[in-house]
């Protein structure tokens, strides 16, 4: 967490927009219960397919849902808190830029993974709907990871 | 004279009966059944006229008519005797999913063992307790529709058996087709029932038929009591006093009876009910018959009446016989003059591999979703009958792969403890009895959510065995009813006349004490091992004089997965919500389950769904109670999905503007 510490007071402040929650131990703050969230939710559930289970059951389960809202409130603050530090832009160096990018594709494939995550839950779709969105739910979360170790990485190489 | 001798000359002139007599209508229209009897012999039964040459009345009696040698003249006796309602003791069957057992129940001495030819695990075979085939078909008669073990070949009989050479003289029990197929509701039960009873077991379908009736003359059963086979074969059997107006002028009767059995046909055997007693008038019975479905538009049959038994996974456990392909083979061979053998096999085998296909297409998922093992088009994309595509909204598709169908939609309600059922078979419904009640012998319970062989909750029934036997070596058989009545004469309590008048199924538990009695007078056949008695779950002995009981895996309870009756999806499981399963209430994991028996309560134990099915109580527990924060957990995420999605669109909408705003001044330059 130390190192994020670091990653994060280095980003650029002159593209910083003015947001809702600013200070650097906020945006932290979020980032580690996202990451926190992601690990959880990586392990579980795309654990369960690496080690071809037909389908997440019993304590992995409870696991996985009990470290969605960790994820998806640590998502929202960091959407809250790093979206104007991380505007897409011409200013900056590439690897800034593509940091940005990544960072874009984990709030959009976040907000994915969490409505469909949520939707199976809610009347709004029978048997075969259901089974487009568990289908989207694993796509996106795999996209989901994906970008944020990319982000973090990225955070990482920026130092 | 003359009417004599012409029937004499036309019956010498007729051709030899044939095997079959090879017609079909091949119609969708009924056929009207107007024939002429034949006896086991395939000889043409002319009963006499109701006036002799005289003109005064004369009794119209004659053998009864053969179901084998009537109806077998034109339909494939020998493969539907290898039907699932037939071939329960062929080696070569594949059991299948464990059913219903037949229960050999005697009040007397609180017996209620669950046999089965099929060696479901949980069952014996009667010939494991010293049943024989005679014994079993007449203990059972009431409810078996002839053909297996009734009907052993006639050369096959053991002569120097005892029980089996009954059959010499009361006749073996071919199929009574008319059990299932009669459709006027005029098939007598009760009427076949008694004649069973007295071992007219070859004048059985005859009077059930309603073609006349025995009188009360002499019964096969007192004849076959002092009848040896090394004497002349007895002259005075029964003969069937025919009544007249069931037969035309040219003695061919008119059988009222149809391809597709109406359910109340099924019902007579396949009666499952909760709703006991006056409570019966509550019973909604099941949505699909209540649709206008029968029991037969998914329970269907070919030629070969293997009825499909419709659960998942059962087209794995059906496999092609050689017998039945020798069938087909000839049916096919029969019908196509221009093939030639090895072709009719090889066709044989991939008409009956397809058929199987089919079998699937019959399960609750089968029909209503389709099933990828079909071969056929149409049987893929499912909806056979207009089955409507179920949409379960809301719910996650995993239910789909943990859960049967049946576990939401079937069988009563579940409550934090299962109901007593009454099947027709078990508590011989369909035949009149004093009223039966919740604690008449044997005690079934449903629905038990268990897994079955597929690793699928299903709801099940669940029966306690309860028998004497003998302990040796870790196991234990069981004694028939007779030998413990035998031994146990004076310790086994019996009740008195006014006892019976309350409590005629003799429903009151043994004590302790009587238990310890009966052990101990039993105890002087110690050679076969140690008395015990099995009931409720428990197994009981006497060590060192006291009785001591414990779990045992011969006291384990049988259980067979329910199917019926099918609720609306209104009132599936789950149609409240969530919480209709996952609660710390919810019956599925919590409802309590005692064993039931002829023991006193103290006896008896009680574990919660959730143990039968080795599942773990804390998770249960825990996820159950996890439901409470589900309102909240969908809040949070829908919240936060809308904060980073109402960042994205403003950080978006804002991008673009300033996109626009640049293009716009880079297109304004000079």
């Amino acid at each position: 967490m130390s190192k994020m510490t670091g990653m994060t007071d280095r980003i650029p402040q002159t593209t910083v927009r003015r947001s809702l929650l600013t200070s650097a131990n906020q945006r932290k703050l979020a980032y580690a219960l996202m990451l926190l969230g992601t690990i959880v939710l990586a392990v579980t559930g795309l654990g369960t397919f690496v080690l071809r289970k037909p389908s997440m059951s019993g304590w992995v389960l409870m696991l996985h849902a009990s470290a969605a809202p960790l994820f998806a409130v640590g998502l929202a603050l960091v959407a809250l808190t790093w979206a104007g530090h991380s505007r897409l832009g011409a200013a900056g160096s590439p690897r800034e830029r593509a940091t940005n990018l990544v960072f874009w594709l984990m709030l959009a494939s976040g907000a994915v993974v969490i409505l469909s995550g949520l939707v199976p839950m809610t009347p709004l779709f029978g048997t075969s709907g259901q089974h487009v969105v568990v289908s989207v739910h694993f796509y996106s979360a795999m996209l989901v990871t994906a970008s944020v170790a990319l982000h973090l990485l990225s955070l990482a190489a920026s130092r | 004279m003359p009417l004599a001798v012409v029937l004499a000359l036309t019956l010498a002139f007729l051709p030899p009966p044939a095997p079959g007599d090879n017609l079909r209508t091949e119609s969708r229209s009924p056929h009207l059944h107007r024939i002429p009897l034949r006896d086991a012999d395939g000889q043409f039964i002319p009963p006499p006229a109701a006036l002799n040459e005289q003109g005064t009345s004369q009794e119209v009696r004659a053998n009864p008519y053969s179901p084998a040698q009537t109806c077998g003249r034109c339909h494939e006796y020998e493969m539907i005797g290898g039907g699932w309602h037939f071939n329960s003791a062929k080696a070569s069957v594949n059991p299948g999913r464990p059913g219903e057992p037949w229960i050999l129940t005697d009040t007397a001495t609180h017996t209620q063992l669950p046999l089965s030819y099929r060696g479901w695990p949980g069952t014996f075979k009667p010939s494991e307790i010293g049943l024989t085939d005679f014994d079993f078909v007449t203990t059972f008669a009431r409810h078996l529709p002839g053909g297996g073990v009734g009907e052993p070949a006639k050369g096959k009989i053991d002569a120097k058996d005892a029980r089996m050479r009954r059959l010499l003289v009361t006749g073996t029990m071919e199929i009574d087709c008319l059990i299932c197929h009669e459709m006027s509701g005029h098939y007598d039960h009760v009427a076949r029932f008694r004649a069973m009873n007295v071992e007219n077991i070859r004048w059985a379908p005859s009077v059930g038929a309603g073609l006349g009736t025995l009188g009360a003359g002499r019964t096969a059963k007192s004849i076959a009591d002092f009848w040896k086979p090394a004497g002349p074969p007895p002259a005075n059997l029964p003969m069937l006093k025919y009544d007249r107006t069931k037969l035309d002028a040219e003695n061919h009767v008119t059988f009222d009876v149809t391809r597709k059995p109406s359910a109340n046909n099924c019902y007579y055997c396949h009666t499952s009910d909760s709703q006991i007693g006056d409570a019966r008038w509550h019973s909604d019975r099941d949505v699909h018959i209540r649709g206008g479905m029968s029991c037969v538009e998914c329970h269907r049959n070919g030629v070969d009446h293997m009825v499909v038994r419709g659960y998942e996974g059962e087209t794995k456990d059906r496999q092609v016989s050689a017998a039945m392909v020798e069938l087909r083979a000839k049916l096919i061979l029969r019908d196509d003059a221009t093939i030639s053998e090895a072709d009719a096999r090889g066709c044989a085998e991939q008409q009956l591999k397809d058929e199987m296909s089919l079998a699937e297409t019959f399960s609750c998922r089968g029909c209503h979703y389709g099933s990828d093992a079909a071969k056929d088009t149409a049987a893929q994309l499912g909806g056979r009958l207009g089955a409507p595509k179920p949409l379960h909204k809301g719910l996650p598709p995993v239910h789909l792969e943990k859960l049967a169908c049946t576990a939401c939609h079937s069988g009563p309600f579940p409550t934090n403890a299962p109901q007593i059922v009454h099947t027709s078979r078990a508590h011989k419904l369909g035949l009149p009895a004093p009223v039966r009640t919740a604690n008449t012998p044997p005690v079934i319970v449903q629905p038990v959510f268990l897994r079955g062989q597929d690793g699928r909750i299903a709801p099940h029934k669940m029966v306690w065995p309860s028998y004497w036997g003998q302990l040796k070596a870790g196991k234990v058989t069981p004694m028939l009813p007779a030998e413990v009545s035998r031994k146990a004469k004076e310790d086994l309590p019996s009740q008195s006349p006014e006892e019976v008048a309350r409590d005629p199924y003799y429903t009151k538990p043994l004590t302790n004490r009587q238990i310890r009695d009966v052990l101990g007078a039993l105890s002087g056949d110690s050679p076969n091992g140690q008395p015990v008695f099995v009931a409720a779950g428990r197994l009981f002995r006497l060590v060192n004089g006291k009785l001591a009981s414990e779990e045992h895996d011969a006291a384990r309870p049988y259980a067979w997965a329910l199917a019926h009756d099918v609720r609306p999806a209104s009132q599936a499981l789950g149609a409240r919500g969530c919480s209709d399963c996952h609660s710390d209430d919810s019956p599925v994991y919590f409802a309590k389950v005692t064993s039931r028996g002829p023991v006193e309560s103290k006896n008896r134990t009680a574990r919660e769904m959730w143990a039968f099915r080795g599942d773990d109580r804390t998770l249960a527990s825990i996820f159950a109670f996890t439901f409470k924060f589900r309102p909240m957990l969908k809040y949070i995420g829908f919240a936060s999905a809308l904060i980073v999605l109402g960042v994205l669109l403003s950080y978006g909408f804002a991008g673009l503007h300033t996109w626009l705003g640049h293009h716009k001044h880079q297109q304004d330059k000079p």
